[in-house]
């Protein structure tokens, strides 16, 4: 068997989830055995037009990026969208609340000089709308997380060569969060979106102090409306719940409201 | 009764815990919370705890568990872990843990539990604090008398010093590396009385109806809009089965590591409150609402296990009430909440549990390792269709039922449960499979001289005994043909034993027609036959009836007091079909079913085969219509 040829490519992000694939460390090596990495920007220096399968990291943003992931496509047999920026249009979506110009002047006038009116023209400047990957293309898979899980980008990669069906659980991030045993954030007066978001990390953010702030989306069918009933039996404005939800899942409301 | 001062208790601990053969596990701080976890001294022990987050059931049905590893060498169980002592357990988690005994060693001796809980020492203890929700008070109603505890040591707090009662051998050994014991006193004996009888009154809450008569409570409000009402605040979120000490059910996931060959096959905590629980390949989930999910929850504690073990699945450890955060989960709110509704019944007192004699459970079961087995033969029957012959690599035949089924494994991907469609005898056996999801599509890439897993056969099929005499009409839609062939040709295969044979089969498109070849020889071996097809497209041929199966019905002519009607097909196709049947007059008792539910396990422990009481891998999945007369889930 020929080892297929994997090539990663990032939009708008941080790149972490990428830095998650560099630190497989050990693992990484049984990667390279299965698969054939030709693009790897931040890992390696050789570039290619020439892959099987394409994993992209980032939302999809201006103008140009749309063009530089259709081109993508048409050559990847598989395209795989990676992290919360491609899966949900990361947490930069939430600029999407308010229009281009807005975002604009928003940033630049907190630095003074830094104004630039070249910008305009430029097409790196473009007034950025963020997308997920699959609003814009046919997306075969995706591996949720901000940043992914590395276990789980195994797990996929697994799947994907074993033909199997993708292993990204369809029940609450509360279903992991009680197996390791955690004190609910609620009963320490936090507030926390594991009941609606998707499992599968494994609940870090609450197994180590912190709030499940669903960076992997929700799950297919999210108890949406018993779950703000919480959030407003334990505290929360209607504002502050809607804060909540601009986090990483501006995509649903947005989605919402487009299917108003 | 014995006595240790609690100086000694820590000393007996600590000496435990540096001879270092056993893992000592004892109730521990986590924040303001408590669990049960390793100790490495004794001084880490909180046995004023009131409740742990997770209860003792994760040393014997863990979150997570290898049943098996498997590489290109074959499939191992994994060595048995080191021993362990288990320290601060309260009664009621006792009870669970008797519960699950139970449970586990009902008709399947599940080998993976039996190791673990023979390999662990129990010391009990008598609660001094009880958490807000806690209601084991209440639950004791459920007894005439005090029942007695499978504990190997139990503790009882007298401040400077620990009465200990010895439950068992193992315990009585454990206790002589203990320093100085005494024997109790009367007044300290007359004490641990008094305790265990205080702890009782602070954990007894203000429940309306009393746990005898929950069965009943329950069955009267099947309907109520209680349910609803509830299910509308609940989050679908699952913590009130994970963290139940009598919550059992599981999934089975095959993990592949990178080098994609090696790899386990792993349990882990399931429940029915998740939406994708019941889920199958087609996409169907047969407990889609909400509400009907919540229920099936109280129903299985008050009702199901009840009927089916003679326990109520619950000890009123409050962990559910406390950790459901909508607050829909209390067991006490809910029950007083149907007892609102103004039947209060108060069933008969409930048989004391009974210890299990774990010494005398061999452990010789293997309820979840798969036997390697050859594919014979390989042959696509249609588009999506593949017969399979195959023979167990032991030498051994199968030992089917008809309508029986077996779990094939695929180590790595999973395992399915697939009916056997040859009849009884013989040293292999057939099945036809539908490419539908994981384990289906592997099996359809594989050729003759494969290995495959088989577990089984499991699950009650048709009773081809009693049909004798009888006047037989089959009736089968689609892949319904499969279970049913193997009665068929065991019917054939002995004609005389049996009255008149018709058989009406449907499917959806001629190139849809299994077992083609075979149906031409049915009129000679003498039972008469009509088929049918949903429509047929353009281009192919078909000379038989045009329409669903339901049409061929009036086509036959049969006595249908005088006739057995078997019946088998995908879940709508049942209810158009009864119909049918029920309405020219044939009684229910005269019809026999073959259900198809998300399987798992198919030995009767995982839970996910459930309609209402029944587990359709054990009890089916044959049934006659009759039996499912209270049964809402069925169809
Ligand atoms: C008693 C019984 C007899 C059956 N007999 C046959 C048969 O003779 N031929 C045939 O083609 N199919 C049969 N099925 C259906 C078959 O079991 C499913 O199509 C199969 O489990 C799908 O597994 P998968 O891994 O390919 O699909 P996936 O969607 O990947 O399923 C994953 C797992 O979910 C469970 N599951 C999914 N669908 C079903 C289902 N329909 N029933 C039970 N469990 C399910 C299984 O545990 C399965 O391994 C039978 C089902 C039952 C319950
Ligand atoms: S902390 Fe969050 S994820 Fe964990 S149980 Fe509570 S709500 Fe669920
Ligand atoms: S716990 Fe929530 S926020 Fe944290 S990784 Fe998981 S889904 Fe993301
Ligand atoms: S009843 Fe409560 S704990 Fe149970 S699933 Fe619903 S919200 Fe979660
Ligand atoms: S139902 Fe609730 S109170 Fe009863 S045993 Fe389970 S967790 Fe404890
Ligand atoms: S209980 Fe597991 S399949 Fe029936």
């Amino acid at each position: 068997m020929t080892k297929p040829r994997v090539a990663f490519f990032d939009f708008s992000s941080c790149e972490g989830c990428q830095l998650q694939v560099v630190n497989l460390e050990e693992a990484l090596l049984d990667v390279l055995a299965l698969v054939d990495i030709v693009e790897f920007r931040e890992a390696m220096k050789e570039s290619s037009t020439e892959y099987d399968i394409a994993i992209i990291e980032g939302s999809i943003t201006r103008p140009i990026d749309v063009e530089r992931i259709k081109k993508i496509r048409e050559r990847a047999s598989i395209l795989i969208a990676m992290g919360a920026c491609a899966h949900l249009g990361g947490v930069q979506r939430m600029s999407n609340q308010w229009t281009g110009e807005e975002n604009k002047a928003e940033v630049y006038k907190r630095h003074p000089g830094s104004e630039t009116t070249k910008g305009d023209s430029n097409p790196y400047f473009a007034q950025p709308r963020h997308r997920a990957v699959d609003e814009i293309v046919k997306v075969d898979a995706t591996i949720p997380g901000c940043p992914i899980d590395t276990a789980e980008f195994g797990r996929v990669l697994v799947a994907l060569l074993q033909g199997k069906k993708l292993p990204i659980p369809d029940y609450p991030v509360c279903v992991e969060c009680k197996k390791n045993e955690n004190i609910c954030v609620f009963e320490t007066g936090g507030f926390c979106m594991g009941p609606i978001a998707r499992a599968g990390c494994g609940a870090p953010c609450p197994t180590h102090g912190g709030e499940c702030e669903a960076c992997r989306g929700y799950v297919d069918h999210p108890h949406t409306q018993a779950h703000n009933e919480v959030l407003k039996k334990y505290g929360l404005t209607p504002e502050q719940i809607m804060n909540r939800k601009t986090m990483y899942t501006y995509r649903y409301v947005e989605e919402a409201k487009g299917g108003e | 009764m014995k006595i240790l001062s609690k100086d000694n208790f820590h000393a007996f601990v600590d000496t435990l815990i540096q001879e270092g053969s056993m893992n000592i596990e004892g109730v521990k701080a986590k924040g303001e919370k408590f669990v049960f976890g390793p100790l490495d001294s004794a001084k880490e022990l909180r046995l004023d705890y009131d409740v742990t987050i997770l209860s003792p059931k994760k040393y014997f049905l863990p979150q997570f568990e290898t049943m098996m590893a498997f590489d290109s060498t074959g499939v191992k169980k994994p060595a048995p872990a080191k021993k362990k002592v288990i320290i601060g357990v309260h009664p009621y988690d006792i009870m669970a843990i008797m519960q699950m005994d139970k449970y586990f060693f009902d008709t399947n001796v599940d080998d993976a539990y039996l190791e673990k809980r023979k390999n662990a020492t129990i010391i009990g203890l008598i609660p001094k604090n009880v958490s807000e929700k806690a209601f084991f008070g209440n639950m004791s109603q459920l007894f005439d008398s005090q029942p007695e505890l499978a504990y190997d040591l139990m503790l009882a707090d007298l401040g400077d010093k620990f009465a200990v009662m010895v439950g068992s051998e193992r315990g009585k050994a454990l206790l002589e590396k203990a320093q100085n014991v005494a024997e109790a006193t009367p007044e300290e004996a007359q004490k641990v009385q008094q305790l265990q009888k205080d702890v009782q009154q602070k954990a007894t809450r203000n429940l309306k109806a009393s746990p005898r008569g929950w069965h009943d409570l329950l069955a009267a409000n099947y309907s109520s809009p209680v349910w609803k009402e509830q299910g509308d605040k609940c989050l679908g979120c699952g913590t009130c089965t994970l963290v139940c000490p009598t919550c059992f059910c599981y999934d089975v996931k095959d993990e592949v590591n990178l080098d994609l060959t090696s790899g386990a096959r792993i349990r882990t905590w399931d429940g029915c409150l998740l939406r994708d629980f019941t889920k199958v390949a087609p996409g169907e989930i047969f407990r889609e609402k909400i509400e009907d999910r919540y229920r099936h929850r109280f129903n299985r504690k008050g009702q199901y296990l009840p009927e089916m073990l003679g326990f109520v699945a619950c000890v009123g450890c409050g962990r559910c009430s406390s950790q459901c955060i909508p607050d829909i989960a209390d067991p006490v709110e809910l029950f007083n909440k149907l007892a609102e509704g103004g039947m209060v019944p108060e069933g008969p007192a409930f048989e004391l549990p009974i210890k299990a004699d774990l010494a005398a459970i061999p452990d010789t079961t293997n309820l979840y390792i798969p036997r390697s087995a050859t594919l014979k033969r390989v042959e696509k029957v249609t588009k999506t269709e593949t017969f399979f012959e195959i023979q167990l690599d032991d030498g051994q035949p199968l030992g089917h039922q008809p309508g029986q089924f077996v779990e094939v494994s695929i180590m790595g991907i999973g395992e399915a449960p697939i009916s056997v469609s040859s009849a009884p005898g013989g040293n292999t056996f057939e099945m036809v499979v539908r490419n539908v999801g994981d384990v289906t599509s592997k099996l359809h890439g594989l050729k003759a001289g494969d290995k495959i897993g088989i577990r089984g056969p499991f699950g009650t099929g048709f009773d081809f005994e009693a049909l004798k005499g009888k006047n037989l009409l089959f009736v089968a839609g689609g892949l319904g043909i499969v279970p049913m062939r193997s009665l068929i040709n065991q019917v054939l295969n002995n004609r005389a034993d049996y009255g008149k044979v018709q058989i009406l089969y449907g499917c959806k498109e001629p190139c849809e027609l299994l077992f083609a070849d075979e149906i031409k020889s049915w009129p000679d071996k003498g039972a008469e036959h009509l088929l049918t097809v949903d429509k047929c497209p353009e281009g192919e041929c078909w000379e038989g009836n045009i329409g669903v199966v339901g049409t061929l019905v009036p086509k036959v002519q049969f006595v249908p007091q005088d006739t057995m009607a078997i019946v088998v097909g995908p879940p709508i196709f049942y209810r158009f079909v009864i119909a049918d049947l029920k309405k020219i007059g044939v009684p229910e008792e005269n019809i026999i079913v073959s259900l198809e539910r998300r399987m798992k396990c198919g030995v009767g422990k995982c839970g996910h085969c459930q309609m209402n009481g029944i587990y359709v891998c054990k009890e089916g999945p044959v049934f006659n219509l009759a039996d499912l007369k209270d049964i809402p889930e069925a169809f």
